[in-house]
């Protein structure tokens, strides 16, 4: 007898089509924020933040109430959501270079209001949609477009550890950094996700998750290859873990 | 003096706190805010009355998050506004531009002063082009309201709500240092216009119904065509609805002064002097700078000889007047760089020297 | 008919509060009125003006470059205001912190301690704002006593209402100015 191992989540829009490149990882990311919402039963309840970047088609796919913003202004704009609908469940969709590199006044200051808000964002080292540059999350001696010959300190200074930062503030409710290279690993950053909308359902603050994802396009890399730099590259950088959650002793 | 009343009785108030109450009694629910002087009592008073009326504020980290939080409370359907002043205004530029394309109804009350760059604290008109030619990307038109009297501050506040609501268009309050700082008695009578459905757009959650998508990515050519056209549409019903101006002794006038604003009190009484010199002086005083009233500035080409524009800046006002009248009649300039408008007697002796 | 007066002085005198209590009552008396001030970089210490400018037709200019009446309350708005009183028009000076002296032969001078008189008869230099409005409504006549109470009534605002009661004996004060023995 067949057993349903996997099934899309409902509140997927009908005929919804990623159009994600072949192994990014922001197709899992979404898949697993979609989950959280049908389990904790409050889709219809939700209002999507959007920002600028390959993250910005999330509402192509969810069948959520949705709000794009300009870029790094997501966590302003959903401070605006949340504030005008406290009943609402509001989240933000941002990659690094939105939440930590043009928006990160509004990210901070977002979790230091210890707003009862939601943020995913996804780290995959690189502006993704504009092809490939420098980001803030750029590792030491990574290639990209605009550091040609690697990240090095004389140009360019160091990475942001964004879960670190966020950790810090004392409106934060919840902060970890999860990774979709494996398996166990999925496991645990939807747990972490869950954990984020929790905390804000709850009304005890900002919950957030840093995801370390792959761009395998502008990493000329393999699908394979790209979660391998997952693991060898960047968790050594990004350790991945809890760095902060209130509910827990 | 903060007042917070609905009242028939006439209470002597500042054009900022004037402002800030009306946006009170208009129904205003979110009020997001930086300080800058000359409009830092608006947050003042709303950082008090919003929180005893449970109502939201938020003292923001930059003008750039103001109205992006402006920006997300609109988005629900519910009134609310921020405002700043010239310099920080340009930091909310790419926002309006967002909003102009998103159709939400921001109302931002703008405050000028001097400029470019930090410039002074002092009243100025600089901002005209920023209002009402945008300093957003992509084509796109602001409502924009210029009030003249601390009584207008009120009235016109009620107004951008309502426009705002009614056009789903970003609207601007367009006051300056003087009308801020200055204070008037002013009465303050309920909101007077009627609340507009916004269920058919507003963000609510998808209950029963599929997601909504509020956003200003077309990534086709073809959408952005069509979309643009349609918005240029709204745009042209906005000038046939709502333009408003005042007209004073235009008929029959050689010279019509046109100014908007604070100005325009000292053009009044300018035209006064004139008139009692002999000289045929009319004034012109347009309300609604976006919708600007260019028909009857075109109208009035025919029989007046010579337009004269007054306005504290370098002349911005003075090309949309000129645009009107379309080289029919000279349209001459009396402007002061910045700081509160020129005399009546200096405006009218700049004037007869024009003529 | 439009009157316009500058009150001036150091900040911290109160100039303001004495311009809005004015304004105020013109507004009681049916008045087009506005007060506009001189606003800014200075909270304390530095030099604070205002305009009040009072009409029966509506109020055009509101930042005024002339006055028919001037109270300044130091010597540094004595000196900066004096040219700029209307001829025929009055100069009230604060002879505590400016020096007597007559530079224009066609305005009036009005000469008071109006600060020392605060001090002496009402134990606090900070009444020394509505005193001189007492003197101004005497000179002037253009608003009674008995509005400028109401007025000072609808200004204080409800936290600081135990200063009222000293307020209209400063006003009073004022207005007995010519009176009272120096």
């Amino acid at each position: 007898m067949a057993t349903q191992v996997f099934k899309i989540p409902e509140i997927y829009r009908k005929n919804a089509k990623y159009t994600f490149c072949p192994g990014c990882d922001h197709g899992v990311a979404v898949r697993l924020v979609a989950e959280v919402l049908e389990e904790m039963k409050c889709a219809e309840n939700t209002i999507a933040v959007c920002s600028i970047g390959c993250s910005v088609t999330l509402y192509d796919f969810l069948n959520l109430d949705s709000l794009e913003a300009p870029h790094g202004r997501a966590l302003a704009e959903a401070t605006g959501v949340k504030r005008a609908k406290p009943d609402k469940i509001v989240f933000t969709y941002q990659g690094d270079g939105d939440f930590a590199s043009i928006g990160l006044a509004e990210s901070m200051h977002a979790a230091l209001r210890g707003e009862n808000l939601t943020a995913i964002c996804i780290n995959n080292t690189t502006y993704g949609m504009t092809g490939g540059q420098l980001g803030p999350t750029t590792i030491l001696g990574q290639v990209t477009t605009t550091s040609p010959t690697g990240r090095n300190l004389e140009y360019y200074g160091y990475p942001i550890k964004i879960a670190e930062h966020i950790a810090l503030c004392d409106g934060t409710a919840f902060s970890a950094r999860v990774s979709l290279d494996t398996v166990p690993n999925i496991r645990k950053a939807k747990q972490a996700i869950k954990k984020a909308f929790e905390v804000q359902a709850k009304g005890l603050g900002f919950g957030f998750v840093e995801i370390l994802s792959t761009c395998p396009t502008n990493w000329r890399m393999s699908p394979d290859k790209a979660h391998d730099r997952v693991r060898e590259e960047m968790m050594p950088v990004f350790k991945p873990g809890v760095y902060k959650d209130i509910t827990e002793g | 003096m903060a007042v917070d009343c609905l009242t028939d009785k006439k209470v002597l108030i500042k054009g900022n706190y004037a402002i800030a109450n009306a946006a009170v009694l208009a129904g205003c629910q979110c009020y997001f805010g930086y300080p800058i002087t000359p409009q830092s009592e608006i947050g003042e008073f709303m950082s008090g009355k919003m929180q005893e009326l449970g109502r939201a504020y938020v003292s923001a980290e930059s003008e750039l998050a103001a109205i992006n939080m402006t920006i997300g409370a609109c988005a629900t359907g519910v009134k609310a506004m921020s405002s700043s002043s010239s310099c920080a205004v340009s930091l909310m530029q790419e926002a309006l531009s967002y909003a102009t394309s998103d159709q939400l109804p921001v109302v931002l009350v703008s405050v000028m002063r001097g400029g470019p760059g930090l410039g002074n604290i002092y009243p100025s008109q600089g901002d005209y082009f920023q209002a009402t030619k945008g300093g957003g990307n992509g084509d796109y038109k602001l409502i924009v309201l210029a009030p003249s009297t601390v009584q207008e501050c009120v009235d016109l506040t009620y107004k951008a709500f309502y426009l705002a609501q009614k056009y789903r268009n970003p609207t601007v309050l367009l006051a300056d240092g003087l009308l801020g700082q200055m204070m008037e008695p002013v009465t303050f009578k309920p909101y007077p216009y009627p609340e507009i459905d916004n269920s058919d757009w507003a963000l609510d959650g998808a209950k029963e119904r599929d997601g909504r998508i509020i956003r200003s990515y077309a990534p086709l050519a073809d959408n952005q065509c069509v979309f643009l056209e349609r918005l240029y549409n709204k745009y042209k019903l906005i000038e046939e609805n709502e333009t408003e101006w005042e007209e004073k002794d235009t008929q029959g006038a050689d010279i019509v002064l046109v100014s908007f604003g604070s100005t325009s009190r000292n053009v009044k009484t300018a035209a006064k002097i004139l008139r009692l010199k002999g000289i045929k002086a009319g004034i012109l005083r347009p309300v609604t700078l976006f919708p600007f009233p260019s028909k009857r500035l075109q109208e009035l080409s025919n029989t007046v000889k010579k337009f004269v524009v007054v306005e504290v800046n370098m002349g911005q006002m003075v090309y949309d007047v000129k645009l009107a009248v379309n080289g029919k009649v000279p349209v001459e300039l009396v402007h002061k760089p910045v700081g509160a408008p020129p005399s009546p007697e200096e405006i009218a002796k700049r004037i007869e020297e024009l003529l | 008919m439009e009157k316009d007066f500058i009150i001036a002085g150091f900040g911290g005198q109160g100039v303001l509060l004495a311009g809005e209590v004015l304004a105020n009552g013109f507004m009681l008396d049916d008045k087009n009125v506005t007060w506009y001030p001189s606003y800014g970089a200075e909270m304390r210490g530095g030099t604070v003006n205002c305009s009040i400018a009072m009409a029966d037709e509506e109020v055009s200019a509101v930042q005024k470059s002339d006055a028919d009446f001037i109270i300044v309350l130091n010597q540094a708005s004595f000196d900066k205001f004096t040219s700029m009183v209307k001829k025929g028009g009055t100069i009230i000076v604060n002879t505590s912190l400016a020096i007597e002296k007559r530079i224009r032969n066609d305005i009036n001078y009005i000469f008071y301690p109006i600060t020392k008189m605060a001090e002496e008869k009402l134990q606090n230099i900070k009444m020394a704002n509505i005193l001189s409005l007492g003197i101004l409504s005497k000179v002037s006549g253009l608003i009674s006593l008995e509005t400028l109470e109401k007025a000072l009534n609808n200004v204080i605002p409800p936290h600081r209402r135990n200063l009222i009661p000293k307020n209209l004996e400063a006003l009073k004060l004022g207005y007995e100015y010519d009176l009272l023995k120096v």
